[in-house]
């Protein structure tokens, strides 16, 4: 079994890689699961998971002239296999964002559930190329109209290649009072439900700074029980694992110009 | 029209302190200045419901805002700003935290910023229907969190704290956001093409 989520939100600073990670974590309760961050243009996953020295990346499997195999760039830590990105702008450069497809797959058929930490921003091919590879998407939002108007074009995106909305997370959330008639509202525009509003937290800031994800470093704080909380309401969806990964390879794209 | 009678919401124009800026740079502009007066605000976006709007601030803290809804853009050259004065039928305007929503989403603005003596927007700011909670725009319409938190600590005790949320405007609003999908599928597309992606489209 295998799905693949794009974690995705429009705009910077709503949190996205420690959701991501967070889902990851309570997710890995019950599967298996792998998390890759594939927001090359701006990677942070590996300074949320103590992984900024390591030595091989995805950055690395996405040079055309790397010998690195797939494995090379998977770390094991609190109970994930981490696919970190190197934050080299050389390599970046240099990368060819359409070998991700053949990391994916090979990822894709090792584990049950991928969780893809897509770029901000939808500008080029490499920051798209997640929303088209992945079954579904997770959509972080904070509540304010710059991330809701981000997040519906980051929908309508994914949507235009046939990847529909496994959910909404209201991340950073100040009120209270307020969420619950703003996430009702909201739902009438996302394919998903909102799996979870989770409160703006104290300890998501020095989990960051630790460089540890924010349910290793903090699991009693009511943000990671909205975490908790938030992947319970996924309702992931079996996929035939060799299906999934023909589908990664199959599909042919032409070489950056 | 409720509320105050509509001749009265009228705000003098001021002087031009600052043009041609966006709405982020406008708003913090207008914070460290401490600017008394207000801000034109006029979408570039190609929106159909992009709108000329007015947000009026005391001492850099915002406190009023209006939004045109429909007739009279471009039109308004005149002597004054007025808030919810002139032909276009009741209901085609929006007021307060419905202004902001109506001013905010996708889109670069441009923003010009006028001086005012304080007593010329008493009347504006004594207005409830207007009022805006004093982070909101740089929240709403900046994206801006941290000019939103200075802005709150330098208002007065007494600025608007009410429960309407430029946010649930926002969403009530559905044509608005059925533009904004619209908009967003079809910059997909284009782009898909671009990027050879264009196999891939559903």
């Amino acid at each position: 079994m295998v799905e693949a989520l794009a974690v995705a939100s429009g705009k910077g600073g709503v949190g996205k890689t420690t959701s991501t990670l967070a889902l990851g974590m309570a997710l890995a309760d019950e599967y298996d699961v792998t998390v890759v961050d594939a927001d090359t243009g701006m990677a942070n996953l590996c300074f949320h998971t103590g992984l900024a020295d390591a030595d091989t990346t995805l950055q690395d499997l996405l040079l055309a002239d790397s010998n690195a195999a797939v494995e090379d760039a998977v770390y094991d830590r609190f109970g994930l296999s981490l696919v970190p990105c190197g934050t080299s702008l050389a390599a970046f450069r240099d990368a060819d964002p359409t070998r991700l497809r053949t990391v994916i797959a090979e990822l894709a058929a090792d584990t049950d559930v991928l969780l893809l930490d897509s770029a901000a921003a939808l500008g080029s091919q490499s920051a798209v190329l997640p929303l088209v590879l992945a079954d579904r998407t997770v959509v972080v939002l904070q509540p304010t109209i710059p991330s809701l108007s981000d997040g519906l074009k980051v929908q309508e995106y994914a949507r235009s290649y046939g990847t529909e909305t496994a959910g909404v997370l209201f991340n950073r959330v100040q009120d209270d009072a307020a969420i619950d008639r703003v996430a009702e509202q909201a739902e009438r525009y996302f394919g998903g439900p909102t799996l979870a509003t989770v409160p703006e937290s104290d300890a998501a800031r020095a989990a960051r700074r630790a460089g540890e994800p924010l349910l290793a470093y903090a699991p009693d704080a009511a943000a990671a029980t909205a975490y908790r909380r938030a992947a319970d309401g996924l309702d992931l969806q079996d996929g035939d694992e060799d299906a999934v990964a023909d589908r990664f390879r199959s599909a042919v794209i032409p070489e950056p110009p | 029209m409720t509320g105050p009678g509509a001749a009265d919401l009228e705000i003098p124009r001021g002087r031009l302190v600052r043009s041609r800026v966006g709405v982020a740079s406008a708003l913090r502009a207008a914070f460290s200045r401490e600017l008394t007066g207000y801000a034109r605000i006029e979408p570039d976006s190609l929106l159909a419901d992009g709108e000329p709007g007015v947000i009026t601030f005391a001492e850099g803290v915002p406190r009023a805002a209006y939004c045109e809804r429909s007739a009279g853009r471009g039109e308004r050259g005149g002597d004054s700003h007025e808030l919810g004065r002139g032909d276009r039928p009741v209901g085609s305007d929006s007021r307060g935290v419905d202004a902001l929503a109506a001013l905010a989403g996708p889109g670069p603005c441009s923003v010009e910023l006028y001086e005012l003596p304080a007593d010329t927007l008493v009347t504006v700011h004594d207005a409830p229907e207007f009022s805006v909670p004093p982070g909101a725009p740089a929240e709403q319409l900046a994206d801006d969190p941290a000019l939103a938190d200075r802005t709150r600590e330098r208002a007065p005790d007494d600025a608007h704290d009410g429960d309407a949320s430029a946010l649930e405007s926002f969403l009530e609003d559905e044509e608005r956001i059925a533009a904004i999908q619209k908009e967003a599928r079809a910059e997909a597309e284009q782009r898909a093409e671009e990027w050879g992606l264009d196999g891939e489209l559903e």
